[in-house]
């Protein structure tokens, strides 16, 4: 009996180039292991995600998205991940109030020393969105 | 501190006492103009007008429960390129008070020489069904008042005024207070800023104290937090989820006249007017091919998302968005309810005080501990 | 200075925090650099550690330049710095040295790491098959290495080494690596090179604790040092930032560390400076983390006398927990049955207390490193008689040797944030040696733009990394994908895209091709200088070149789960082809610069900038409220460790009178500013009420600070007490009759470290021993007493401290809330305090009470509101970052330096204001500034002049321009960071290289 495939989540990751992208290279140059669902996309600071980019992305098609950034008080651009928190603290709340399952949208501060830690997010986020199921709003022909 | 004034009401009723007021502030040269409510001669409308002349003050009626548009969008294209030159008396409703102040903090009005003249809110109507109630009344100012004189709310009010906990103008210089007071006698002038008072002076209102007016407010207050949150929990049942968000949301055309008419959305054109959304064929069909099928006009999910990310900590809830939708969506509930949430988050209130600095321009080092983690 | 040739390039020793600042600072300017290090890879100290005080902030990258700063590598410095100016030379030592300052010849020694770089694709194989295990110096013995390894992990492209002294030859690696990239033979090259001038920064060893058996380090497995905290603490660290000790890996309930080990001792009688804080910042990060730890610092004096660090550590003791005794350092002996650690504390009062504890950090001191002696000969250069760099009197980066600068710990111990300031005084002190830096290769003119974009045509070529990446991806099937996608026009799969030979096989097809944009799926291998070799080579401008890791953001991470990576490759780099599809690439205007400077403040801090700036032939405006120069120097007539400096400070304003470009403003104010970096209009209003405007490209902030008038302990009341400045003075004019003198008493902290001025005005200990030995040198019969708090005498400051002890001056310690009473009984005054030592009450009677009334900040409101900047939480310029950025703010071309950031010496003000110097010559010798890459723009057809995006942005790069009333985009002060982008709703506010439209397409590509 052919058995039913297992869900592989598509999950879009905003990376900023000064840490958490630099942990993900670091993942690599350490040969940390996690689920290849991630497709990474370098912004300069997560200060720069739009939250227009993470619906943009989550209406598209992806089942999770993941906005990395440095570790509050690190922003090579002084505040930008600060910013960031406000603004996708509003995204996570129009989402959540609406009921349109805001845990499907991850923010982390991962610093460029931090492999380890993105490896280990990067695990997480994939699990926690398998667990979710496919988003329902990316199939949906009607948005 | 707030200081008050009785405007005596004689045999001209209260809107008469009203137009004498505001034709008192022209004759006497304490504004130069004033932007407020006239009534068409069709008397089923009202259109924020500017008026210069006194004698013109005669068809103002800024009491009228009817509000065609948010006047703060008005205030913001008077004073958008330079500010007032002359002295000019704007006479607003809360909502569109609140509106204008966060215009000011958006750098898209001026107050200044600008002469803030709010009046107590009982709410307005549906402009067709305001038009309905002035066919069946002689004085249909007057009888509303009457009917809502015993702080009972009409029924047939928009649900957002019914709903609205802001019915007393924030930040005004001068208040035409209707809460509280005896309108057999008189309706009580409020003085909110040393601006005020010197117009009181000017006119030489005789000074009172009142002890009806706060409970008075206090009660229509408490009154209509109990329906806004009945309307929450409404609103929740009735759009919460993807799937009743989406039926909510179904008969939405893109026409964007919800941000049209909304006081907020300032933009000369629309993110989602622009060439960012100008996209080939090819790639209408590739997305229909992903999804197997796509509905036309797309996006309209994230237009309404999208516009809450923007406007939402700034959203007065007038409510005319609502209004606005030729498909009856109920936009401004949707504001309501995740306006509530998002301000509660960053103890914003829109438009309640101008050196309140909007939260997206701001940030504290140690706050949302549950974001990033 | 002669009129002979002078090099235009400079070297550099050692490549740690100190090196890398200090390099790119000359780098900037244009000159050449040749940074050289010993060790296999960059970074230094600076690297093993994550974290610093006073901000528990990482912050590295803001050493990166901000102006021109696409000349440099837009990433973390971790990975390694990359300038087009600067050369690196790895594992490379100098080994003579001849010539003069302008025209040193330099002979350096290369060994080789047993890896070709240019064959070595880092693919790490060597390290996997090599048989020997051994401690990874990295991760300070804790975590493992093999004998070929990464000398650290963070570096790119990935540096493999051998360590020679573990190789056993056996030639598992060389028969292993896919490129014959290993040798197994050390070789040695020698070359020579010329150099202007040179520049030390070779930074510290750590004192090794075996020399100090008592401690138990290396017997006692849970005992170690403050430095292998910081791996253990290190997210990158052996335990990933667990906090575990080595015995049984458990997380230790109670820590302790030991202050001042291997300083202030016999033979190290320096105090090392920044280890009080980094224990401060160890115990805060374990108590932010593991709240429960008993965390406990033993300490002699806390010595917490930078900018914010009182705040730091009174945040650590008050908020966080930590506990602190003060004694001498404790014994250590270890409970052999749960290896925890018994202390045997002797705290002031001399009777000793047995603790127990599950952990010990020795805060191990800075100490020379053991070549550095050797170095120093080579060079010529005098060391001191700990082994540190000489430096000459009033400086801090001049060594004995001229042309020969000196920076960070190399010329004695010292934190981060006063390296960064030596780094840039040294550069500055260098740049007079240099000449003309010549039109360097990069600096040609921008590619000229066709009127009309072309077509995007993307030709695309993926790497098989010789197999690594080819046997692991099916490439073809990515290659048959790629190629139907809109846009491309060529795919190729190439075995090694690091090679010249690639780069011209690339070249070749993309010309072939007409390709005008390309995308790449390689490693991390192809990024800084070997991308920009490429793309020149092709000829393409980098913004349309994207590279995608396939390596290490694929193939490596994604081991098990082939099926998912082909198809997370084949999204990676569609989304790359669309992104560079909708990549346009408009000229940016380069903005020119008004190359005057102006100078606030003609204190020593302002003269010795605005000399430093002249030398340049820069023209400088001096700006002093005052009708003299000079500013709080006429008072001082010496320093601890400079002498007597009435001198050299009478000599500095006779340079600035007599110097033609400096043009002094005295009796004078700033009342208004206005523009930015290269173009600031400020006006000033003269003694005549006259307003003078003058244009100048870079701002110096150098108003100084105040001696505070203390209002405490009878001064104003009583004749007898005086503060430490007016003691000094009357000495110096021989006002003071120190025969007839019985007893003086001083007391430390008058006004500072209190609640309402919370920070140490760090002079005031340095006044103190300084006056208390010139009174025991007048008269060795007057009886001193300094009654302290914690003494200050950070750096070789301690010998001094040492010497008065010896001299018969008398410290005793008080309590601040305890603190001394002043009295005055008829004709006498008395000084009572209770001992903390012994507890007993002390009663003095001087003849003269000294204050040490501390330093507080000028009127600098009035003045940071002109220029838009900040201040600080006690009144000082605050500066752009603590550690990293100590001159600068955050809005380019305004610097500061001297009392005006913060309390400190002539020495550190000297330094300061010479780095102040160094960073507006850089900004002003270039002629133009040169915009990024990436950096945003307005749509004025959206624009509603909310102004949301000025608002947010914070280098002041968005304006609302005053004639055309747009918001306008100063593109050479723009980073980039996009901030404005999602501040502004209509989006009116676009980044290039980060359009909606192009994140869009981007995003649908991953689909």
């Amino acid at each position: 009996m052919a058995e039913e495939k297992e869900f592989e989540p598509i999950i879009v990751g905003f990376f900023c180039n000064w840490c958490t992208a630099t942990a993900a290279d670091l993942a690599g140059t350490l040969r940390m292991q996690y689920p290849a669902n991630i497709r990474p996309i370098r912004t300069m600071c997560s200060g720069s995600v739009d939250p227009v980019y993470v619906l943009r992305a989550l209406l598209g098609g992806a089942d999770g998205v993941i906005v990395g950034g440095c570790t509050p008080g690190d922003c090579h651009y002084v505040s930008g991940n600060y910013k960031a928190r406000r603004r996708m603290s509003i995204l996570k709340t129009v989402l959540n109030t609406l009921g349109l399952e805001d845990d499907r949208v991850w923010i982390k501060w991962i610093s460029a020393a931090e492999g380890a830690k993105f490896a280990r997010i990067m695990n997480e986020v994939t699990e926690s969105v398998k667990k979710l199921g496919p988003n329902p709003i990316g199939k949906d022909w009607s948005i | 501190m707030e200081r008050y004034a009785i405007l005596p009401i004689g045999k001209q009723g209260v809107l008469g006492t009203v137009r004498q007021f505001l034709a008192s502030l022209l004759e006497k040269k304490l504004v130069d103009a004033l932007l407020v409510p006239l009534e068409l001669p069709t008397r089923d409308n009202v259109v924020p007008t500017i008026v210069s002349n006194p004698e013109q003050v005669q068809a103002a009626n800024p009491l009228a429960p009817v509000m065609p548009v948010n006047a703060a969008r008005l205030v913001s294209r008077i004073t958008m390129v330079s500010p007032s030159p002359d002295r000019l008396g704007v006479v607003l409703r809360p909502c569109e008070l609140r509106a204008l102040v966060e215009l000011v903090k958006l750098k898209q009005a001026s107050l200044e020489k600008l002469l803030l003249i709010g009046i107590d809110c009982h709410g307005t109507y549906p402009v067709d069904d305001y038009g309905k109630f002035v066919k069946e009344s002689s004085s249909p100012t007057e009888d509303f008042l009457n009917r809502v004189r015993e702080g009972k709310d009409d029924p047939l009010l928009r649900k957002a005024c019914q709903t609205c906990e802001y019915p007393v103008p924030m930040g005004a210089d001068l208040t035409i207070g209707l809460f509280g007071a005896n309108l057999e006698k008189g309706i009580v002038l409020v003085a909110g800023t040393p601006e005020g008072e010197k117009v009181i002076q000017e006119l030489g209102l005789e000074a009172i104290e009142t002890e009806e007016r706060q409970p008075a407010i206090a009660k229509l207050i408490e009154e209509r937090a109990g329906k806004r949150e009945e309307l929450l929990k409404q609103t929740q049942e009735e759009i919460r989820g993807l799937d009743k968000l989406m039926a909510a949301l179904a008969t939405c055309i893109n026409c964007h006249n919800c941000k049209t008419v909304c006081p907020l959305c300032y933009c000369k054109e629309c993110f989602f007017d622009s060439p960012v959304f100008e996209f080939e064929a090819e790639k209408y069909l590739g997305w229909a091919k992903r999804k197997g099928a796509l509905r036309m006009p797309n996006d309209t999910l994230l237009f309404h998302l999208t516009r809450l990310n923007h406007m939402v900590i700034s959203c007065v809830g007038c409510g005319l968005c609502t209004e606005a939708c030729p498909n009856d969506i109920p936009v401004s509930d949707i504001f309501r309810l995740v306006g509530h949430q998002v301000q509660k988050t960053f103890d914003y209130v829109p438009g309640r005080n101008l050196d309140e600095e909007l939260p997206l321009t701001t940030f504290k080092e140690e706050e949302l501990p549950e974001i990033g983690m | 200075m002669d009129k002979m040739a002078k090099s235009e390039a400079v070297l550099v020793i050692g490549a740690g925090v100190a090196g890398i600042k200090t390099s790119l600072e000359l780098a900037e300017a244009g000159h050449k650099v040749y940074l050289c290090e010993r060790k296999p890879s960059i970074g230094g100290a600076l690297i093993q550690m994550d974290k610093w005080f006073p901000d528990n902030h990482c912050s590295l990258c803001q050493m990166l330049p901000t102006l021109n700063r696409d000349k440099s590598d837009q990433f973390c410095l971790r990975r390694g710095v990359n300038h087009p100016n600067i050369e690196l030379l790895y594992n490379t030592e100098v080994t003579e040295l001849q010539g003069k300052a302008g025209d040193f010849k330099i002979t350096l020694d290369t060994r080789s790491t047993g890896v070709d770089s240019q064959l070595c694709i880092g693919c790490g194989l060597c390290a996997e098959v090599c048989p020997i295990e051994m401690e990874s110096q990295f991760d300070e013995g804790l975590g493992r290495r093999k004998a070929i390894d990464l000398s650290n992990p963070y570096a790119t492209p990935h540096l493999y080494a051998i360590d020679w002294e573990k190789c056993t030859r056996c030639g598992e690696c060389v028969s292993k690596c896919p490129t014959g990239a290993i040798q197994l033979e050390q070789k040695e090259s020698i070359r020579q090179l010329q150099a202007g001038a040179i520049i030390l920064s070779t930074g510290f060893e750590e004192f090794d604790p075996r020399l100090a058996t008592q401690y138990g380090y290396r017997r006692y497995p849970n005992v170690i040092t403050s430095i292998e905290l910081e791996r253990i603490l290190s997210p990158g660290g052996p335990s990933y930032g667990e906090l575990i000790r080595p015995s049984d890996s458990r997380t230790p309930a109670s820590i302790a560390f030991l202050q001042c080990i291997g300083s202030r001792d016999s033979r190290r009688d320096y105090c090392s400076s920044a280890c009080c804080m980094f224990a401060v910042k160890e115990a805060t990060l374990i108590k932010q983390k593991w709240p429960q730890a008993d965390v406990h610092i033993f300490f002699m004096d806390m010595r917490a006398f930078g900018k914010g660090y009182h705040r730091y550590y009174e945040h650590a003791r008050d908020a966080l927990g930590v506990q602190f005794t003060r004694c001498r350092v404790p014994v250590v002996k270890e409970d052999p049955r749960n290896h925890d650690l018994m202390l045997t504390v002797a705290s002031e009062d001399d009777r000793p207390v047995k603790r127990q504890f599950e952990m010990v950090v020795l805060s191990v001191g800075q100490t020379p490193a053991p070549e550095f002696n050797e170095l120093c000969q080579v060079l010529g250069v005098e060391t001191n008689r700990w082994g540190f760099c000489q430096t000459r009197s009033l400086s801090l980066v001049e060594t004995s040797r001229e042309g020969i600068y000196i920076c960070g710990s190399a010329g004695g111990p010292k934190d981060i944030a006063d390296t960064m300031v030596e780094a840039g005084a040294a550069a500055c002190g260098a740049s007079k040696w240099l000449g003309s830096p010549a039109i360097r290769p990069t600096d040609k003119e921008p590619m000229e733009k066709p009127a009309e974009e072309p077509a995007p045509k993307t030709a695309v070529f993926l790497c098989g990394c010789g197999g690594e990446i080819a046997s692991t991806l099916d490439l073809e099937s990515v290659a048959e994908h790629l190629g139907k996608l809109p846009g491309v026009v060529h795919v190729e799969t190439v075995p090694y895209l690091c090679r010249s030979e690639a780069f011209e096989a690339v070249r070749k097809r993309v010309k072939e091709h007409k390709g005008n944009r390309l995308v790449l799926g390689a490693c991390t291998h192809i990024s800084g200088q070997m991308l920009d070799e490429l793309t020149t080579r092709v000829g393409l401008d980098p913004a349309l070149v994207r590279v995608v890791n396939l390596r290490e953001e694929v193939i490596w991470v994604h081991r098990d789960q082939l099926e998912k990576a082909l198809a997370k490759a084949k999204s990676m780099l569609a989304m790359a082809i669309e992104d560079i599809r909708q990549q346009d690439c408009l000229p940016t205007s380069p903005m020119t610069v008004t190359p005057n400077a102006l100078v606030i403040g003609g204190g020593v801090a302002g003269m010795t900038a605005a000399l430093s700036i002249a030398r340049h032939e820069i023209e400088v405006c001096l700006v002093e409220k005052s009708s003299e120069l000079g500013g709080n120097l006429k008072d001082v007539y010496s320093t601890l460790e400079s002498g007597d400096t009435r001198a050299s400070l009478r000599d500095a304003i006779e340079q600035v009178q007599k110097n033609p470009r400096i043009h002094r403003h005295m009796d004078s104010e700033v009342v208004a500013a206005n523009g930015y970096a290269g173009n600031f209009r400020v006006s000033i209003k003269g003694k005549d009420e006259s307003i003078n405007t003058v244009e100048a490209g870079a701002i110096i902030v150098a108003t100084g600070g105040n001696e505070h008038r203390p209002t405490e302990y009878l001064y104003g009341q009583n004749q007898q007490v005086i503060t430490q400045l007016e003691l000094e003075k009357r000495l110096f004019a021989g006002e003071l009759d120190s025969g007839g003198l019985r007893s003086v008493v001083m007391i430390q902290c008058v006004g500072s470290r209190e609640k309402d001025r919370p920070y140490c005005s760090r002079i005031c200990c340095s006044q103190a021993l300084q006056n208390a030995l010139k009174l025991k040198e007048l008269n060795p019969g007057i009886e001193v007493n300094v009654l302290y708090r914690d003494m200050m005498s950070y750096g070789f400051k301690e010998a001094h401290y040492t010497r008065a002890r010896e001299k018969g001056v008398r410290f005793i310690r008080y309590e601040p809330d305890r603190k001394p009473e002043v009295r005055q009984d008829g004709e006498r005054l008395t000084v009572e305090m209770i001992e903390p030592a012994l507890g007993g009450t002390l009663r003095l009677e001087p003849d003269l009470l000294i204050l040490s009334a501390g330093v507080i900040p000028g009127d600098n409101r009035t003045l940071a509101d002109i220029l838009a900047v900040t201040l600080d939480e006690d009144g000082f310029f605050q500066e752009a970052e603590e550690k990293f950025r100590p001159v600068d703010f955050v809005k380019d071309g305004i610097y500061v330096c001297g009392l005006a950031h913060s309390p400190r010496g002539i020495e550190e003000t000297i330094a300061q204001a010479q780095a102040a110097a160094r960073r507006a010559v850089s900004l002003l010798t270039s002629k133009q500034l040169a915009a990024g890459r990436v950096i945003s723009e307005t749509v004025q057809r959206q624009c509603r002049k909310c102004e949301m995006c000025i608002s947010v942005c914070p280098y002041g790069a968005r304006a609302k321009d005053d004639e055309t009333d747009e918001i306008v985009v100063r593109e050479a002060l723009c980073q980039g960071c996009g901030a404005c982008v999602v501040a502004c709703p209509s989006g009116a506010a676009k980044i290039r290289g980060f359009r909606d439209r192009q994140v869009f397409a981007l995003i649908d590509a991953a689909f």
